[in-house]
């Protein structure tokens, strides 16, 4: 549980240190990025609690959708069309899909705990 | 989860957190650097101690009418409160004011061999950029067509006329303006190229030379209060 946690605070910690930045007329396409990492990784810990995680479909997915997102993002720019807007959609109710199963798993187990406890 | 899956989440969570960290970084920009040399700096100095300044003696006054407020609340007079209400009354525009200022007219253009249309009004836009040409060089008071301009009064357009506060305005328009230095204001004017501007829309502005007594008149309508109350939470009085 702490390991993963870790690793984010330590990735954070680098790329706040490294100093990097990205120039004004690709921050649409990091800000993407960042929703689609976002989402992955909450999928990723949903299908964990669920015991339904598998690590190729989780490391394939998660740069897959990097790019799946940036691409649009891309077309869009280049079409004149908000492509990105799909990708903000899909990915945000999939993100609060996510995080209300995660929620629900949280609630089921405490009320097992408790259940446990007072029949203890 | 097993120990190689973990590790691989996190590092996948670590990838996250650098991307969160460059798009914060992104996006929230530095400050912008402070190139001001020594002169400005100096300037802005200046500046805002003369605001300090302007600030402490503010509030020395309000102390001060606080000081005899309770001197007078404890001799149970009101004078000093009618004062503040006369002073304030002043100041909304409510009172009639007299001092030297500028009379200016402002008629169609009657120059020889002017053949375009009629004018019969002047726009707001124009009389707006008046006021400022006259508030720019010094104007305390100002008053169009007989109505005092406050800080509430509009100059708008309503179907075709301009309206100033309440009051249709017809050529020939005369504005009256007061100032501390009426001959500042006038030579003001008379450098500015707001007289050009009303020529451009076939009207002309004449300017009269300072006057020693210009009568502004007090304004019309009392401003409506709407959101304040007295204390005691009945309405203000109308």
């Amino acid at each position: 549980m702490w390991l993963p946690l870790l690793g984010l605070l330590l990735g954070f910690a680098i790329g706040v240190l490294a100093g990097w930045e990205v120039p004004d007329e690709y921050s649409h396409y990091l800000s993407i990025a960042i929703l689609a990492a976002f989402d992955t990784l909450i999928g990723g810990w949903r299908a964990y609690l669920q015991r339904t995680y598998d690590e190729t479909v989780f490391i394939t997915g998660f740069f897959f959708n990097i790019v799946l997102a940036a691409t649009l993002t891309f077309l869009g720019v280049h079409l004149g069309v908000d492509l990105y807007l799909a990708a903000v959609f899909a990915f945000g109710v999939r993100l609060f899909q996510n995080i209300a199963i995660i929620r629900r798993l949280w609630l089921a187990e405490w009320a097992k705990r408790r259940y446990n406890r007072e029949k203890s | 989860m097993e120990r190689k899956h973990r590790f691989y989440f996190a590092g996948v969570a670590a990838i996250f957190g650098m991307m969160l960290a460059v798009g914060f970084r992104t996006t929230l920009h530095p400050e912008g650097r402070d190139t001001r040399d020594i002169w400005e700096l100096r300037a802005d100095l200046t500046k805002e101690q003369k605001l300090e300044q302007r600030l402490l003696e503010e509030l020395e006054s309000y102390e001060e009418t606080l000081r005899r407020y309770r001197r007078e609340h404890e001799a149970g007079g009101a004078t000093e409160l009618e004062a503040t209400v006369a002073k304030l009354r002043e100041e909304a525009g409510l009172t009639e004011v007299r001092g030297s200022g500028l009379v200016l007219t402002i008629a169609p253009l009657s120059a020889a061999g002017y053949v375009g249309p009629a004018v019969a009004t002047v726009s707001p836009e124009l009389l707006q950029r008046l006021v400022n040409e006259l508030n720019k060089y010094g104007a305390k008071e100002i008053a169009i067509d007989g109505e005092r301009l406050t800080n509430r009064t509009a100059i708008r357009d309503v179907n075709g006329a301009t309206k100033v506060g309440s009051r249709s305005v017809r050529l020939p328009v005369e504005v009256r303006a007061i100032a501390d230095d009426a001959d500042k204001l006038y030579s003001g004017l008379a450098v500015s190229p707001i007289r050009d501007d009303f020529a451009v829309e076939n009207l002309e502005l004449s300017i009269s030379k300072p006057q020693p007594l210009v009568v502004i008149p007090p304004a019309a309508s009392r401003p409506d209060v709407k959101y304040m109350e007295t204390e005691n939470g009945g309405k203000e009085e109308k």
